[in-house]
């Protein structure tokens, strides 16, 4: 086992269980999905955000702001899965950047476990947040074309300062168990686009994050890869909170329950 | 190490990796940068040894003259008619001069402009009187002359000289001789008015530009008796310059402050002052020099900022996921840094390289247009100074762009 403490919190990294993906830190709530008491992991309250606000310098700024959330107001709860579905422009993506402290909303708050409102932090301390708490899974996935599976998935444990033979035990671990660990030395672009998500989820855990968020995972794949994808999240979510946008139906289906959206607003919170 | 270094040396290292696993993605992305710097390193080397070889040339030519102090004259008479040369009894106070014990020998410089004329044709000139031409003249054509200084004994006396020219020969600049279509061994006439210049025959007995090398302009080189002869200024014995060697051994400082009491009228320098001096009487050479070198760093600077801001901006799709899975600006800025450091550094190495190379090629080329010798000279300052550009220069560029490049980071990209 290796113990790294980065700032406050205190990570451990070490071969991962035969639990395929399952937690090697210990939770501070239950994990099962259906008690709905569960201790709430992420929380917006009344979030609304407009995009081109931030940049209102000019004399049409007015003009060209686009509303993408209205006074949304969301809670997980912890090991929970949550959908996220509704039309394009209908503020799913924006909630997961959010999630992640990649946006800071034009008013409200987030709060995501047990830290401080989002919005009052700065982008060093969001970009810790998202570090410690938060795995993403884009649906272009985003590997580093210079990089091999492996390396890739090690990245974010650079910033830990976790050695190099560490971030390797950790990261082939996790392509193992993904699938890939006969492809560890292989560059994204010698991998098909199944596998590529699969290098992206493994990246996603490599922090062993309390939150995963994707946002459609499944778009860039065909049916049976997106299947083979979607048990793998389903896999992840036995015990993390998700948070899955998407447009796809079998998708959506993996979710615990989906939140549905229309311009901006919460119209169905599948409760 | 505490746990803080030994984190700081571990992420180190893997900004080094990424930055390395960047450069060898794109090999060819790389040799073009890598191109770009070697050009910017280049611009200011070849220009930078250009600038050091125009002053070595100025100060080897005063060199070649053997002089090593310089009398003239700043003070404008508005009685004399004849500004370009202040020094009156020239001959006299060359004589003087001579007989110190720790100057082995004086004599004068005189500058006139010149008329210079063949049967069909009359050109405009500038002729510097001196007696004798010497071996750095590097003649294109035939050779030199030589004359008496004619006050060995000191007691000189303008009677003493002839008031008519006696050698009658001239060493012609070869643009000169190229338009009067004249070589060694033909006629050709000169005076210091269109009117006298048919007065006086000459001998073309040697082509050089040595002295039109320092003035910039067509000279024409003829015995100073004769041409003051020519120019009338026999009685009055006028000159531009005194020019004085010191004896082996004695203190040329030491002369030349001993001179500057004795001739209280005029300005009495070391060879090194005296360029000094002439450099300052031509700012505007001074301002083209400064011009040149600010704007070729200026240009080195901006080139490597653009290539670098460039690399990044390129790999703002990498930037950004590498920012959206937690990595820092400081690690981002590390990665594009240390590209801009290794290329900077091959950059530095190829231009170095290149620089001997094309130096030698470019001074064959002025040697053959213009004929100056190794105009461009390579001291150890203008490598440093290459190498601190590409280094330097390329190093922060790429941190404080890698740290800029933080902005590209952002969520557009990602979606894109």
């Amino acid at each position: 086992m290796t113990r790294c403490v980065v700032g406050s919190i205190e990570l451990t990294y070490g071969p991962m269980s035969d639990h395929a993906l399952r937690r090697t830190t210990p939770q501070a709530g239950p994990t099962t999905t259906d008690e709905r008491e569960s201790p709430t992991a992420v929380r917006l309250e009344d979030v609304t955000h407009e995009y081109g606000s931030s940049g209102g310098r000019g004399r049409s700024s007015e003009d060209r702001t686009v509303t993408a959330l209205r006074d949304v107001t969301l809670e997980v709860g912890a090991g929970e899965t949550v959908g996220l579905e509704g039309p394009s422009g209908s503020g799913k993506s924006t909630i997961l950047h959010a999630v992640s402290g990649l946006l800071v909303p034009t008013a409200g708050r987030i709060q995501v476990l047990d830290t401080a409102d989002l919005t009052s932090l700065s982008d060093r301390e969001r970009t810790r947040l998202r570090r410690h708490h938060v795995g993403i899974v884009f649906q272009r996935f985003h590997l580093l074309p210079s990089l091999s599976a492996r390396a890739n998935v090690a990245l974010p444990l650079v910033q830990a300062g976790i050695d190099r033979s560490t971030r390797r035990q950790r990261a082939e671990s996790l392509l193992e168990q993904v699938g890939l660990g006969d492809r560890t030395d292989h560059s994204p672009g010698e991998l098909s686009g199944g596998e590529r998500q699969r290098v992206a989820i493994a990246r996603a855990l490599v922090t062993d994050p309390d939150v995963i968020v994707a946002d459609e995972p499944t778009g860039e794949l065909d049916t049976a890869t997106g299947a083979d994808v979607l048990d793998l999240l389903t896999d992840i979510g036995r015990d993390r909170t998700v948070l899955v946008a998407s447009h796809d139906d079998a998708t959506l289906a993996v979710a615990d329950r989906v939140v549905t959206l229309r311009d901006g607003r919460v119209v169905d919170d599948g409760r | 190490m505490s746990p803080r270094l030994r984190r700081a040396a571990v992420r180190t290292r893997a900004v080094v990796g990424l930055a390395f696993a960047q450069l060898r993605r794109s090999p060819g992305r790389t040799a073009l940068t890598v191109l770009a710097v070697t050009l910017a390193v280049l611009s200011v080397t070849l220009l930078a040894s250009l600038g050091v070889g125009v002053v070595e040339t100025g100060e080897n030519g005063l060199e070649n003259a053997g002089r090593d102090i310089w009398v003239t004259s700043e003070s404008i008479d508005p009685e004399s008619s004849d500004t370009a040369n202040p020094i009156v009894g020239a001959h006299g106070m060359s004589a003087e001069m001579t007989q110190r014990d720790d100057v082995s020998s004086a004599s004068p410089i005189a500058m006139h402009e010149l008329y210079v004329a063949t049967d069909d044709d009359v050109v405009r000139t500038t002729a510097v009187g001196v007696h004798e031409t010497h071996d750095g003249f590097g003649f294109e054509a035939g050779g030199g002359f030589e004359t008496e200084m004619n006050h060995s004994d000191g007691n000189y006396s303008a009677a003493d000289r002839p008031s008519e020219p006696t050698t009658e020969e001239i060493v012609l600049d070869p643009g000169t001789a190229e338009s009067l279509g004249v070589s060694v061994g033909d006629t050709v006439s000169i005076g210091t008015s269109r009117q006298t210049a048919r007065d006086d025959e000459f001998t073309v007995v040697g082509i050089a530009s040595y002295y039109s090398q320092f003035l910039g302009t067509d000279v024409e080189t003829v015995p100073l008796t004769d041409l003051q002869a020519v120019a009338g200024t026999t009685g009055t014995d006028r000159a531009t310059f005194v020019t004085a060697s010191v004896e082996d051994g004695a203190d040329r400082d030491a002369v030349a402050a001993d001179l500057d009491a004795a001739y209280p009228g005029y300005d009495v320098r070391t060879s090194d002052e005296q360029i000094g001096s002439m450099v300052e009487e031509r700012p505007l050479v001074l301002a083209s020099g400064a011009t040149l070198v600010g704007l070729s760093l200026v240009g080195g600077v901006v080139l490597t900022v653009n290539l670098f801001a460039l690399v990044a901006y390129q790999q703002r799709d990498e930037l950004a996921a590498l920012r959206a899975v937690g990595l820092s600006r400081w690690v981002l800025a590390g990665t594009i840094g240390v590209q801009g450091l290794v290329i900077g550094l091959l950059g530095g190495v190829v231009g170095l390289a290149a620089t001997p190379l094309l130096t030698r090629g470019l001074n064959r080329l002025t040697e053959a247009v213009v004929g100056f010798e190794s105009l461009l000279r390579t001291p150890v300052e203008v490598y440093a100074v290459g190498l601190v550009l590409a280094i330097v220069v390329g190093t922060v560029v790429a941190l404080l762009t890698g740290w800029r490049a933080g902005r590209y980071a952002r969520l557009e990209h990602l979606e894109a």
